[in-house]
């Protein structure tokens, strides 16, 4: 197990500096240009001498290999750089940002299996019936709609509508609520279907119905058998939304006034501030090797059939 | 059969439930408005906020990285915060009236500036000449775009009078110290510049966090009379549908940068809310480029393009200009002739285009076709479809090339032949600013090839005329020759427009410019 851990850990290295490269090039041959957004983005315009002098002063005047390589050195000197939008370190910056987009995505998916996993089983083994039918119906529409959508909705009903929460509340318990909730509702969704998928194959299987017939209590089977043997399946849609979740919800963090790395790489975007992008490729690149890793870790522990 | 009909009748349940919950009862609706702030105080992170007396809660979509006036757009903020003031400030009729400044005047090269005696900032030192040069000299220094403010020579003569001599004649200094991003600090005093300057406008900083609010509280020493308000926050709201939840739901009292269909809402109910709406300094305009497109096709193109139908589109956002100011300014007098497809039509055969079978223009086989760049931002995108249609309805087919960077593709390779443009046209009340970055020969924004040295020569003159007059007499003479010569094409000029619940006053909502927001008279009765 330590050697493969090891292996994978070693693979992060080409996989990042793949990454870096392909997302430095990207930036370097897209349009536009950093210094220009930086100083004409309440729509001034500036004379071709400042916007010379802003460049030199970013750098953005050195070659590819230059640049790249001097991000490169700081980075492994732990230097993650300065944004060029305020002068601020990067790593500061991702390091606030992320810690809500943590608390948010841990509450969410914490809050998600606790719904979808009881509900899936449950639906599974009531297949047919009309609650089935009715939960089935609602995940569908609670997968199906856009998460701006859901968003608008809520702030709607539970802000204008019903008054129970305010559409400002923000770096409070009351201000995770909605946010929680929008991005609960689909990946609930989604979620109870799978387990219910994988629950409905498990119990069709022979030794689901050979321990029936030995007489063994059926919340034993569903529970240490049936569900035991979906986890594989569960964990891997749980896993794929932590990863996407964890790269932040810019709608969701716009819209509900969220300060999670979502809206601060979207910001960084649209200003094209280089080293924050970056920096957050780096980051999220990071956490979805490490968090694949942990997963594949996960269904050795869960089904030892499962060799390196 | 049972389980379908019990399917059936939940499914009718929940679209019952659905249909109640959207039913759009307006007095319900008002019912709510009227006891909001009352849910707020209870349910809000701020309880105290609502429940104390005059108080305003501000919605805005940007908000500065950093307090500090001097650096990049900050100044726009500051002021806008009612933190930071300027030696001299811009009207709502764009004309400069004095603020910190009692008086500035120009003798040749050098300019004498004298300061109100009474002046002070929040901590109760008193502003001088020497704090004044101070934070010219800095703003120099931290801020690219006014860097040229070093080459001047600063020399205070006693604590309210000091010069400012330029190597040429500099006609718009006033229109600088009336920039925001010139508002003075009190650098003696200021330790966090970042996050709570000391300085001489109305309001103080309480707390600064720039992702969500900025929290301000009265200025006691406030040097010119009362303030109105205890206190104002301004709520960072990145997305316009929060901005206007939050203004229904009564969280926030007044905004500006409102959406057509948000100023719809608000203009249906007139008694809970007051719309403003003015003219403002961000222009829409297209370049066309002279090296390709002939000049009676050019005039063509700018007979047949109607502003007045493209402003009908964009429901109320833009009014339409004839130049690149407001009309309502003394340099925005310019003129241009009326919508006339029938001569477009009769330009273009004079040129010798004649109608294909798919009644597009053509000569020689070739096929008049123009390329029309744009980027999908300030509506420029609705702007280019609808030219599009108007161009195909006299026969000029044309082609749209969207790009995402204007100033770094189509701005800086002129590929184009007509380019869709916005930009800030007025920063501090003068035409120069404009001319100087558009018209002018070499200018960055010369793209289009434009060139007249009658033109030239006026620029020049514009250059270092004091009169403001004669210099709006100039700037409008200018503007002309460049419209005569189809040039540019001048659409419209976004409004600013404001909501404000009633009983909300003075949150410049009549004035023209971005930068200004609350002052000592705003108030909230």
């Amino acid at each position: 197990m330590k050697r493969y851990v090891i292996k994978r850990l070693l693979h992060l290295i080409p996989i990042l500096l793949g990454v870096s490269v392909l997302t430095f090039g990207l930036l370097y041959i897209g349009p536009g240009d950093p210094a220009m957004q930086c100083l004409t983005s309440n729509g001034v315009v500036v004379s071709e001498e400042i916007l010379t002098v802003t460049r030199q002063e970013m750098g953005l005047d050195k070659p590819f290999f230059v640049q790249y390589g001097t991000w490169l050195f700081n980075l492994s000197h732990g230097d993650m750089g300065i944004s060029f939008k305020d002068g601020t370190a990067v790593a500061q910056k991702l390091k606030e940002a992320f810690v809500y987009t943590l608390l948010l995505s841990s509450v969410s998916i914490g809050l998600s299996i606790t719904i979808a996993v009881p509900v899936g089983v449950f639906v599974a083994i009531r297949k047919g019936h009309a609650v089935d039918n009715v939960i089935r119906m609602i995940s569908f529409v609670g997968n199906s709609m856009p998460n701006f959508l859901i968003c608008i909705l809520l702030m709607y009903f539970l802000c204008i509508r019903y008054k129970y929460f305010p559409i400002i509340a923000q770096n409070s318990i009351q201000g995770l609520i909605l946010p929680t909730l929008s991005l609960t509702i689909p990946m609930c969704s989604r979620l109870l279907r799978q387990v219910r998928a994988e629950m409905l194959e498990q119990l069709s299987k022979d030794y689901i119905t050979n321990a029936r017939v030995r007489g063994v209590r059926e919340t034993y089977i569903l529970f240490f058998n049936a569900l035991r043997n979906a986890l594989p399946g569960i964990i891997t849609i749980i896993g794929l939304s932590i990863g996407g979740l964890l790269g932040g919800s810019v709608v969701i963090e716009n819209i509900f006034r969220w300060p999670g790395i979502g809206k601060l790489v979207m910001e960084a975007i649209v200003s094209r501030d280089y080293p924050v992008i970056q920096g957050f490729v780096i980051v999220t690149a990071l956490m979805y090797v490490v968090i694949n890793l942990l997963i594949d870790i996960s269904y050795r522990y869960l089904d030892p059939r499962i060799d390196d | 059969m049972k389980k379908n009909r019990l399917m059936l009748i939940m499914c009718t349940m929940l679209l019952l439930i659905l249909v109640g919950c959207t039913s759009n009862d307006q007095t319900e609706d008002n019912a709510a408005h009227a006891d909001s702030l009352e849910t707020v105080a209870i349910v809000g992170e701020e309880p105290e906020s609502e429940s104390k007396e005059k108080i305003l809660n501000i919605g805005v979509q940007y908000a500065p990285s950093t307090l500090d006036t001097h650096k990049g757009y900050s100044g726009w903020h500051t002021s806008t915060y009612g933190i930071t003031e300027t030696l001299f400030k811009v009207g709502d009729d764009f004309t400069l009236e004095p603020l910190l400044a009692k008086s500035g005047s120009a003798d040749g090269l050098v300019w004498t500036i004298l300061l109100k005696d009474n002046v002070c900032f929040s901590n109760g030192d008193a502003l001088t000449a020497d704090m004044v040069v101070g934070n010219l000299m800095r703003v120099a220094s931290e801020n690219q775009r006014f860097a040229y403010l070093a080459d001047f020579t600063y020399e205070v003569v006693d604590e309210l009078t000091f010069t400012i001599e330029s190597k040429t004649p500099y006609p718009t200094m006033l229109n600088v110290l009336a920039s925001c991003e010139t508002g003075i600090i009190n650098l003696d005093k200021t330790i966090d510049f970042d996050n709570g300057i000391i300085a001489t406008g109305p309001f103080i900083v309480e707390s600064f966090n720039p992702q969500a609010k900025t929290v301000l509280a009265r200025n006691e020493n406030y040097w010119n009379g009362d303030v109105a308000l205890e206190q104002a926050t301004f709520y960072r709201m990145p997305d316009a549908d929060t901005l206007l939840m939050a203004m229904q739901n009564g969280e926030i009292q007044c905004y500006n940068g409102l959406n057509a269909a948000a100023m719809e809402i608000f203009k249906a109910d007139s008694s809970t809310y007051d719309l403003v709406t003015v003219p403002a300094t961000r222009l829409q305009m297209y370049f066309l480029n002279q090296d390709r497109l002939s000049d009676n096709v050019r005039a063509a193109i700018n007979l047949t393009v109607d502003a007045e139908d493209i402003v009908s589109y964009l429901g109320g956002t833009v009014s339409p200009t004839v130049g690149p100011f407001s009309a309502s300014t003394a340099y925005g007098k310019a003129q241009k002739p009326a919508v006339d497809t029938e001569v477009a039509v009769a330009l273009l055969e004079k040129e010798g285009y004649k109608r294909n079978k798919e009644g597009y223009f053509e000569k020689n086989d070739k096929l008049l076709e123009v390329n029309i760049a744009y980027y999908p931002g300030r509506s420029l995108d609705v702007l280019a479809t609808i030219m599009q249609e108007q161009l195909k309805e006299i026969g000029i087919r044309s082609v749209l090339t969207s790009e995402e960077k204007p100033d770094s593709t189509y701005i800086a390779t002129r590929d184009f032949d007509i380019a869709l443009y916005s930009m800030n046209a007025d920063l501090s009340g003068d035409p120069a600013y404009f001319i100087m970055n558009t018209l002018k020969d070499g200018a960055y924004y010369d793209v289009g090839g434009f060139d007249d040295e009658t033109c030239e020569g006026l620029i020049t003159d514009l250059s270092r005329e004091m009169d403001t007059r004669k210099r709006a007499e100039l700037a409008n003479q200018i503007i002309q020759i460049a419209i005569d010569d189809n040039a540019f094409g001048y659409l419209a000029i976004f409004n600013k427009t404001t909501v404000l619940r009633k009983g909300v006053v003075g949150f410049s909502e009549t004035s023209p410019f971005d930068f200004y927001g609350i002052d000592a008279q705003t108030d909230v009765n």
